[in-house]
């Protein structure tokens, strides 16, 4: 943002985390709550990196040749629901490792976006407009800081309506009983497989929308190395919030405001420990994973039949 | 006596208070009669011509050792198989049952020893679900009133919003048995509902049970092996042996020496080894003392075990299955780890190490061979070195395998005790369950063993398969092993042992010379009784 | 007993010895039909795709296979490009054959390439001879600590493995990217951060008559011995058993920590030699292009192998080529180089779907 700058001293650290936490945490937000969804089921995509590329492959080129965004949002979404359906399809399948698959179809779906998206890495692509949330201030920091957009903040109230819907509705109930234990879900005479197929389904629908935001917002365009690993990343997010909705909001405004602490830093004279300081929430997620658990029982929040299936 | 009676107190002052959650039309649950069932599996006729009748609100126990016939019974009641011959009647009509969703359309619900709740969901959560209609929103609220409401008229509560986790082992009991009776089911079925509960919770949920029967809010058929809750708990009792029925009466007009020889018979199997008359015993060559050991679910299961076995003698662990049998053997075998108490062999502490069972000699013939002591992917060579494949011959240089002299080996040992397989080759899961077993044994005992473990070695095999693993299992006997035989086939027991022993609720409650064995006795042991008044009072 | 009785046991012993050897070759084709039909379809699938794309696929399959074996170059090149495949595949095969699914590779990998980088400096001035091994060591060091850590993680407080290794992997890429940019770093590398380099004489060479580094003959020995090791030692034959029942192992009185752990250093090992023969064959140094997602691709070799130490060269080389075609593809046909990721994913996903059918392809006449 090549806007005049105020000289803010150390007021621009906290600015900038803000700031990164509100415009790089939306992919995170999405691609978690999508994940989300899918554990709640029981089931794990590691392919979600594959998705969002896609989704922001083709939400760039969907908005480059509809010349609106939104078409361009739900095209990637689209595109996430049928990246989603295949994973789904292919896992419920006996005798295939849902873990290898998951791999394959973060190889296939980068690898298939590279392809159809070169010709979209020159041409400008309609964006998603920014609602200025900053519009108080008179400091152009502040204002770049609460540019926000309206995808973010659909994320924003779409987190708690899933923490809601798992918990009071009847598709929630289903999913979590799937996701605790398969065998019980049968025995009511549900349709295991068919429910994780619909729970990856939606976990693509989001990751693809969450990708969309990568390419029709920030950083606004289509290239190759966009994403940085958030969908695998978003699998280690999604076990840090415990398997909830809203937590997975926090903790995604958290790894957002963390990558943009680096470089906040570095403008004040601290250079060193940014790549430490990202690696906490992985640290933390994984000593929680150790303290929660024991040789006898594993933790309490983790859907049963996510381990059950190994 | 004391808690039941305390139990139907508590329920008298309900009663006057209480509408139960009803089937439109009806006051009391439905007889139940099941006339001359039978259900055959290949070989084995697992019922012949049993009936039974449930009356209203009654309890009625169903005894028996292992394989009497009464989870068949109950699962054809059950509609998981299809009787071959017999009726189901519910009050006067003859009902089909051919799936659990058709019992439970007839209000039959059954409560496994297993609990089937959702551990990490709320007590509500489980019951909705159990529903068979549910609503697109679920007002929680409103739903955990109307449980509460629900439970108010049960004389046990569990509050709707704790985890199930949280619960207690009797508490999810009793949460089964609810869920039962808020899906509107008046007929209860429950396969020996208190092993896993301690004493006091086994009480509590049996003297709850036997109140809703009295207030003609249920009727409860138990499966049960245990006297002490046939007589404290039951109205009924019906008694089956090797799938027939063997005895019905009143359980208070039912002393426990008659339940016996229902449950056991009146003579003696035969035995057939010789057994010689000893006039000193041997120093012990295995020894079990004071073991204890968790269960699975954290529960204590082995409850100060206290055991002997000497050279050439075969002791037989009587008793019926889920006193604690499966988890001494795996504690021998090292798949358990025991809470305190201390094995010794020879003399010398012992722990089922790899080092220390070769070097004493110790081998197991547990159940179930695919599933313990076999891998099924890997060749039946394979499988017979699993012994001995870090030893010369069958290792050089400590560490390359010599796989040639293990297939030879194997070879020897498919000729020598007749295991009927493609090649030596072949995955050891493509056998039969008998040639599994034979390939175990050769494994166990080619190299002559001092201790051998024995967990009901012959289940599920043919004729053929259990003379010949009778007879190897003498001859080890007779060449100085000490064999240590766990059974729940009395039948075994008396055919092989020299001496009995009776395990009970995780201990040996009864120690006898097969020779003086008083069939009765070890019936009464086996089923919890003794006539110790102390025992009785627990 | 008649004199004929002899010659009618010997034919049909013959015709025994036929059969058996029938039954045997076709049970063969029964394990490898699922795989070849995948392979089969999805060439097809990404004909079609190509066709799409305006090309020809009959031209473009022939062209692939040039730039994949069709000349000695392009030989080497799919030899140069399997050749880290192969180390990271047995990082996630081996602790698959006990049972446990890791997927940290990559971390282990550049783990091991900076240990590499790093022993490098307070052994400035020694001879190769020195260094190399050193540089080995270090990397399998490191490698066999991270993963090993996966693995004891399980066996002390049961953590899911597969979940556990990922996190670690995030861990030792950030320390990675952390050492690499702060206390390791090379003062004179200023656009890209690595550690110093490792020196010229320090590099391992290629093989002799061939373009390729030493790293494939890592590779390749890894593998065999990794394959001897699972197959014909004692300790395989224990972990065999640990991973097919460890009921059955623990009746039979085996270790199972002991036997869990160690695997999962050596997995971690292998992972951690890849990366030293990215920093001494290729690179030089340790920096963010040891980042080329090795790690990840070798952990569908592993499955596509089915975790077999053996299964893992071909399919490495497979991978390799597809790999390699890639730069002419992009020459002859104006394809870009994305479009070899395509046929990767698409091959990987079709043969994770025929897995499916492995068991229930039946050719042989004799009840299996």
């Amino acid at each position: 943002m090549s806007d005049p700058t105020v000289t803010l001293g150390l007021w621009g650290v906290p600015l900038a985390i803000l700031g990164g936490a509100l415009r790089v945490s939306a992919p995170f937000l999405f691609v978690s709550l999508g994940e989300c969804i899918t554990e709640k089921s029981g089931r794990v995509n590691l392919g979600l990196e594959g998705t969002l590329v896609m989704g922001a492959m083709s939400g760039y080129g969907a908005s480059l040749w509809s010349g609106s965004p939104w078409v361009g949002v739900a095209v990637a979404g689209a595109v996430g629901a049928a990246f989603g359906a295949l994973h789904g399809w292919l896992c419920g399948r006996p005798k295939v490792n849902d873990i290898a698959v998951g791999i394959a179809m973060m190889l296939f779906g980068i690898g298939l976006a590279f392809f159809l998206g070169k010709p979209l890495i020159q041409p400008t692509a309609p964006r998603l407009p920014a609602l200025s949330l900053g519009f108080f201030s008179d400091i152009p920091q502040v204002r770049s800081a609460l540019q926000v957009n309206a995808l973010f903040l659909a994320g924003v109230v779409l987190a708690p309506c899933l923490r809601w819907g798992l918990l009071r509705t009847r598709w929630g109930l289903i999913l979590r009983t799937v996701g605790e234990s398969a065998e019980a879900a049968r025995a009511m005479g549900y349709d295991v497989n068919r429910v994780r197929l619909w729970a990856t389904v939606a976990g693509g629908v989001l990751a693809g929308i969450g990708g969309s935001f990568l390419s029709l917002f920030y950083p606004g365009s289509y290239n190759e190395g966009l994403s940085s690993g958030q969908g695998l990343m978003a699998v280690a997010l999604v076990i840090f919030a415990r398997w909830d909705p809203v937590r997975c909001l926090y903790a995604s405004l958290l790894f957002g405001g963390a990558t943009a602490l680096g470089p906040a830093l570095q403008s004040v004279g601290v250079t060193s420990g940014y790549y430490l300081f990202n690696a906490t929430p992985y640290a933390l997620t994984l000593g929680i994973m150790i303290l929660s658990s024991s040789a006898k029982r594993t933790s309490v929040d983790l859907p049963a039949e996510l381990i059950a299936q190994r | 006596m004391t808690a039941s009676a305390a139990a139907s107190d508590a329920s008298d002052t309900d009663t006057s208070a209480i509408v139960a959650r009803v089937k439109p039309g009806s006051l009391e649950p439905p007889r139940l009669t099941a006339k001359n069932m039978s259900k055959r599996f290949g070989d084995l006729l697992a019922l012949e011509d049993v009936s039974f009748t449930l009356s209203p609100g009654s309890v009625h126990a169903l005894l028996g050792e292992n394989g009497a016939g009464k989870s068949t019974l109950v699962k054809c009641i059950m509609g998981f198989y299809r009787a071959d011959r017999g009726q189901i009647l519910v009050g006067d009509s003859e009902v089909q049952v051919s799936s659990p969703r058709d019992a439970r359309g007839l209000g039959i619900g059954m409560v496994y020893q297993h609990f089937t709740l959702v551990e990490n969901m709320t007590v509500a959560e489980n019951l909705v679900m159990a529903r068979a209609n549910l609503p697109a929103i679920l007002n929680w609220k409103a739903e955990h009133a109307a449980i509460d409401a629900f439970m108010e008229r049960m004389p046990f509560r569990i509050a709707p919003s704790r985890t199930v986790r949280q619960l207690a082992a009797g508490e999810k009991q009793k949460l089964e048995i609810l869920k039962q009776l808020y899906l509107g089911n008046r007929i209860m079925i429950l396969d020996e509902p208190t092993s896993v509960l301690t004493p006091q919770e086994a009480d509590d949920v049996l003297g709850m049970l036997r109140g809703l029967c009295q207030n003609m809010q249920l009727s409860v058929a138990m499966i049960t092996h245990k006297f002490r809750e046939v007589k404290a708990f039951a109205d009924e009792v019906t008694v089956l042996r090797r799938g027939r029925f063997a005895g019905t009466g009143r359980a208070s007009e039912l002393n426990a020496a008659q339940l016996a020889e229902m449950m056991v018979g009146a003579e003696p199997p035969a035995s057939s080894i010789t057994r010689s008359s000893r006039t000193s015993t041997p120093a012990a060559l295995l020894e079990i003392n004071a073991l204890c050991a968790n269960d699975d679910i954290g529960l204590p299961i082995l409850k100060g075990v206290q055991l002997h076995v000497s050279p050439g003698e075969i002791v037989g662990v009587a008793g019926v299955s889920g006193n604690g049998q499966d988890e001494l053997v795996e504690v021998l075998a090292g798949q358990r780890l025991p809470t305190s108490g201390q094995l010794r062999v020879n003399g010398k502490p012992y722990v089922p190490r790899r080092d220390q069972m070769r070097r004493e000699r110790v081998r197991l013939l547990p159940e179930s061979p695919l599933r313990n002591a076999c891998v099924a992917q890997m060749s039946v060579s394979e499988n017979i070195a699993f012994r001995s494949f870090d030893v010369p011959p069958f290792c050089s240089a400590g560490w390359w395998l010599e796989k040639s002299r293990m297939k030879q080996r194997a070879l020897s040992a498919i000729a020598d005790y007749s295991i009927k397989t493609q090649s030596a080759d072949a995955p050891i899961g493509s056998l039969s369950g008998g040639n599994v077993q034979r390939a175990v044994l050769a494994r166990e005992l080619s190299d002559g063993a001092a201790v051998l473990v024995a967990a009901n070695p012959c289940f599920g095999l043919d004729f053929a398969a259990v003379r010949e693993i009778h007879g190897r299992i003498v001859k080890a006997r007779e060449g100085g092993t000490a064999v240590l035989l766990v059974s729940a086939d009395l039948d075994e027991i008396f055919a092989l042992s020299d001496r009995i022993v009776v395990m009970s609720e995780g201990r040996i409650v009864y120690e006898c010379d097969a020779a003086k064995a008083d069939l009765a006795e070890i019936g009464q042991h086996m089923a919890g009784h003794s006539s110790d008044a102390t025992h009785a009072a627990e | 007993m008649t004199v004929s009785a002899p010659v009618v046991s010997d034919i049909a012993s013959g015709s025994r010895r036929l059969w058996a050897l029938r039954e045997r070759s076709l049970g063969w084709l029964e394990e490898l039909l699922p795989t070849l039909a995948a392979i089969l379809i999805s060439l097809l699938l990404f004909g079609v795709f190509v066709a799409l794309a305006g090309q020809s696929p009959l031209a473009v399959y022939a062209e692939m296979y040039r730039g994949a074996f069709g000349t000695w170059f392009s030989i080497q090149n799919s030899l140069l490009r399997a050749a880290p495949l192969m180390l990271t595949g047995l990082c996630t095969a081996l602790p698959a054959r006990l049972g446990m699914i890791i997927i940290g590779g990559e971390g282990a990998l550049v783990v091991g390439g900076l240990a590499a980088g790093a022993v490098t400096i307070p052994l400035h001035g020694a001879p190769p001879a020195v260094v190399i091994p050193a540089m080995m060591l270090a990397s399998m060091l490191a490698g066999g600590l991270w993963i090993g850590a996966a693995g004891a993680l399980k066996i002390l407080r049961g953590v899911n493995e597969t979940i556990s290794s990922l996190l670690l992997a995030y861990i030792g890429i950030a320390l990675f990217n952390h050492l690499v940019e702060g206390p390791l770093r090379d003062p004179a590398s200023l656009n890209k951060p690595s550690t110093p380099d490792i020196g010229e004489a320090n590099m391992l060479g290629n093989l002799p008559g061939m373009d390729v580094h030493w790293g494939l003959a890592f590779g390749v020995v890894m593998c065999l011995v990794c394959h001897l090791l699972m197959e014909h030692s004692v300790f395989g034959f224990a972990a065999r058993m640990v991973g097919g029942n460890p009921r059955a192992a623990r009746l039979s009185g085996l270790g199972v920590p002991r036997l869990v752990i160690l695997t999962c250093c050596i997995a971690g090992a292998a992972a951690g030699l890849a990366g030293m023969v990215e920093v001494a064959a290729i690179h030089g140094k340790a920096n963010a292009s040891l980042l080329a997602g090795y790690g990840y691709a070798g952990i569908l070799v592993a499955f596509l192998a089915n975790h077999s130490a053996l299964g893992i060269l071909p399919v490495a080389v497979l991978l390799g080529g597809i790999s390699a075609s890639g730069g002419l593809l992009q020459r002859t046909f104006g394809l870009p180089d994305a479009a070899v990721n395509v046929l990767q994913g698409i091959l990987f996903v079709v043969l994770l779907g025929s897995q499916t059918y492995r068991g229930r392809v039946k050719l042989r006449r004799s009840p299996r």
